[in-house]
């Protein structure tokens, strides 16, 4: 008792220091995201508790999803294609160039929500987010390595062993420890504060027309873009091609049923993640709502809720864009403790 | 009062525990090991990376690869229960990696196992559904060890490669890749022995496999490196996954004594 008296002389001390605006934004950049369901959101699919969310491990994390150490060469980072500012897309990319500039065939998706995603990919051929990494680290036109390529430089490294043993308590860099670090800064990267999100709390109003957009938006699109995640993570085959040429879901599913269909994905930050769908053909929400409108290419595997489009008059359409417009969650993408550091 | 109570209560928590961790540990050096032996053939003859074999169908093929998982043992006993070998969810303890090219890969112990009489093995080429979708794994099952799958994420449960001349694909490459998802390619081998096996305290046994690769292509499908050079996607590997199974049979099973384990580990 006695000891720990001086200690107490010091709190109000502390609690002065913390109040000042610099010590705030240093707290608010340095602490520790931790993985927290928003209100009428289901459970995570991704457990952390057997990666439990610690500021070394995250830190780690966050340190290795910008590092280009984990791409053969030392070009690429995970961070060089999913930009913070675009909801880890990469704004103004159809596809993305990997090591020595080889294009993917792809567009790189915004990174957000992963924790409550049941499989990753377009195509959903990656099943669970610890294992997510080692597709674009061994992809020959993204990162162009291998895990076991990372791990032997990382260990070879001069900082990461000493910041792996802070991370999980004791010395070793494997391959486990990686990606959980990894899942760690992705797996909490949650979007959950946009303009609608306060809307839906009661603490926001919307404008009569994204009132409007919000109707529309749940009469014609939310079958699929299914609030509060904005998708329902099934494969759909959204009528882009008559003869899809790229055969998505069925690559993984060896179905023919599954040619062309892709996931369906979350319509959260859409005004930040152009260009969109899976081949990044459209520049513009405009484009992809004209799309919806007129565009759709019949095809054996078409979704039926397609088959007869989504036609919208120009008054509909004006709000719809402007309800899609109240999903940008600004303060998750200007959230400091998701940027590049250089410590 | 109230703390010699305490005292008293915690001193037979303690007593518990250590009745309890004194059997689990009783336990765990109950029993011996079961030690299993693979050896790769073609027929009777020792497999040979690079050299060349002939189908009954008169095709040709070569392996300059051959690695799989073998998971899930289980020992059939007399009265049909069973010894479930263990495996643990933060290891990869019970999950095996055989590598032709790996001598230390293809002898490997289970266990350890109660005493008994056992009339069969069982075990699963592959591995199994939850702890292929479980996560980053170590040891055997850390995907560094390039027995992971990228494009479909999970195991490669069966890696076959080698040549064909009948092979259209580039270099006569044969490439038969088993893994994945939904409809899992893993396969159940069940193998009966001919005697049954005592374990006791003082004796084990040494299961000496074949795995004899011939009948990868005159198995249950007859596979043709003509018409599959590559077999990868799900359904393709469905086939390749049934003749995997049927690779395996006991050639002969020996009595291994206590002092013999501890010299082989």
């Amino acid at each position: 008792m006695k000891r720990s008296t001086p200690w107490l002389f010091a709190l109000p001390l502390l609690g002065m220091l913390a109040a000042m605006p610099w010590a705030q934004a240093w707290m608010t950049a340095h602490a520790t995201p931790r993985l927290q369901v928003p209100e009428g959101w289901p459970v995570p699919r991704y457990d952390f508790a057997g990666n439990p969310v610690t500021s070394a491990g995250f830190a780690l994390g966050r340190r290795l999803f910008y590092d280009p150490i984990l791409s053969r060469d030392g070009s690429i980072a995970c961070g060089s294609c999913h930009q913070q500012f675009a909801a880890f897309a990469h704004l103004d990319h159809r596809v993305s160039h990997g090591i020595g500039g080889v294009n993917g065939k792809r567009n790189t998706p915004g990174l957000f929500n992963l924790a409550w995603q049941p499989d990753l990919m377009w195509d959903g051929s990656v099943h669970h987010l610890e294992l997510q990494p080692v597709a674009p680290m061994s992809n020959p036109v993204e990162m162009g390595g291998s895990l076991a390529l990372a791990v032997d430089k990382l260990r070879r490294n001069a900082r990461y062993p000493e910041l792996f043993a802070q991370a999980f308590g004791s010395p070793g860099v494997d391959s486990q420890r990686l990606l959980r670090a990894l899942a760690q800064f992705t797996g909490t990267l949650v979007s959950a504060d946009s303009r609608y999100d306060r809307f839906v709390k009661g603490k926001e109003a919307f404008t009569p027309q994204e009132r409007d957009g919000l109707d529309l938006f749940r009469e014609h699109c939310a079958s699929c873009h299914r609030e509060p995640l904005f998708s329902d993570f099934s494969y759909r085959n959204n009528g882009l091609d008559a003869a899809p040429r790229d055969a998505g879901r069925a690559v993984v599913s060896g179905r023919d049923e599954d040619q062309g269909r892709f996931r369906v994905p979350s319509l959260r930050n859409i005004a930040l993640t152009a260009p969109y769908m899976h081949d990044g053909r459209y520049d513009s929400l405009e484009q992809v709502l004209d799309h919806y409108s007129g565009g759709i290419q019949p095809s054996p595997t078409l979704d039926p809720s397609l088959a007869h489009g989504v036609p919208l008059s120009p008054d509909q359409r004006t709000a719809l864009l402007a309800f899609l417009d109240t999903l940008t969650d600004e303060s998750f993408v200007h959230d400091r403790r998701f940027a590049e550091t250089h410590d | 009062m109230k703390n010699r109570m305490n005292l008293a209560a915690r001193h037979l928590a303690a007593a518990w525990l250590l009745l309890l961790a004194g059997c689990g540990h009783g336990a765990a050096q109950n029993g011996l090991p079961l030690r299993i032996e693979i050896s790769h053939v073609v027929g009777e003859a020792p497999l040979r990376l690079g050299d060349s074999y002939k189908t009954s169908a008169g095709d040709g093929w070569s392996a300059e690869r051959l690695r799989y998982y073998l998971s899930n043992f289980r020992l059939r006993r007399a009265d049909s229960t069973w010894f479930v070998n263990p495996q643990s969810a933060d290891s990869s303890r019970g999950y095996f990696l055989v590598d032709e090219a790996d001598a230390a890969s293809k002898q490997f112990q289970i266990g350890p196992i109660p005493e008994g009489t056992y009339s069969g093995i069982e075990f699963l080429v592959g591995v199994d559904a939850a702890r292929n979708s479980a996560g980053a794994q170590t040891g055997t099952l850390d995907p560094a060890r390039g027995m992971f799958w990228t494009w479909n994420t999970g195991y490669i449960f069966f890696q076959f490669e080698g040549h064909s001349p009948q092979s259209s694909d580039a270099e006569h490459a044969l490439t038969y890749h088993t893994g994945g998802g939904a409809d899992s390619p893993a396969r159940s081998v069940f193998l009966q022995f001919q005697t049954p096996v005592q374990v006791t305290a003082e004796n084990s046994a040494e299961l000496h496999l074949y795995a004899d690769l011939s009948r990868l292509f005159d198995g249950a499908h007859a596979l043709r490196p003509a018409t599959l050079p590559t077999a990868m996607d799900p359904k393709a590997a469905a086939e390749v996954a049934d003749n995997s199974a049927g690779l395996f049979r006991i050639d002969h099973i020996h009595k291994l004594p206590k002092a013999g384990l501890a010299q082989g580990q």
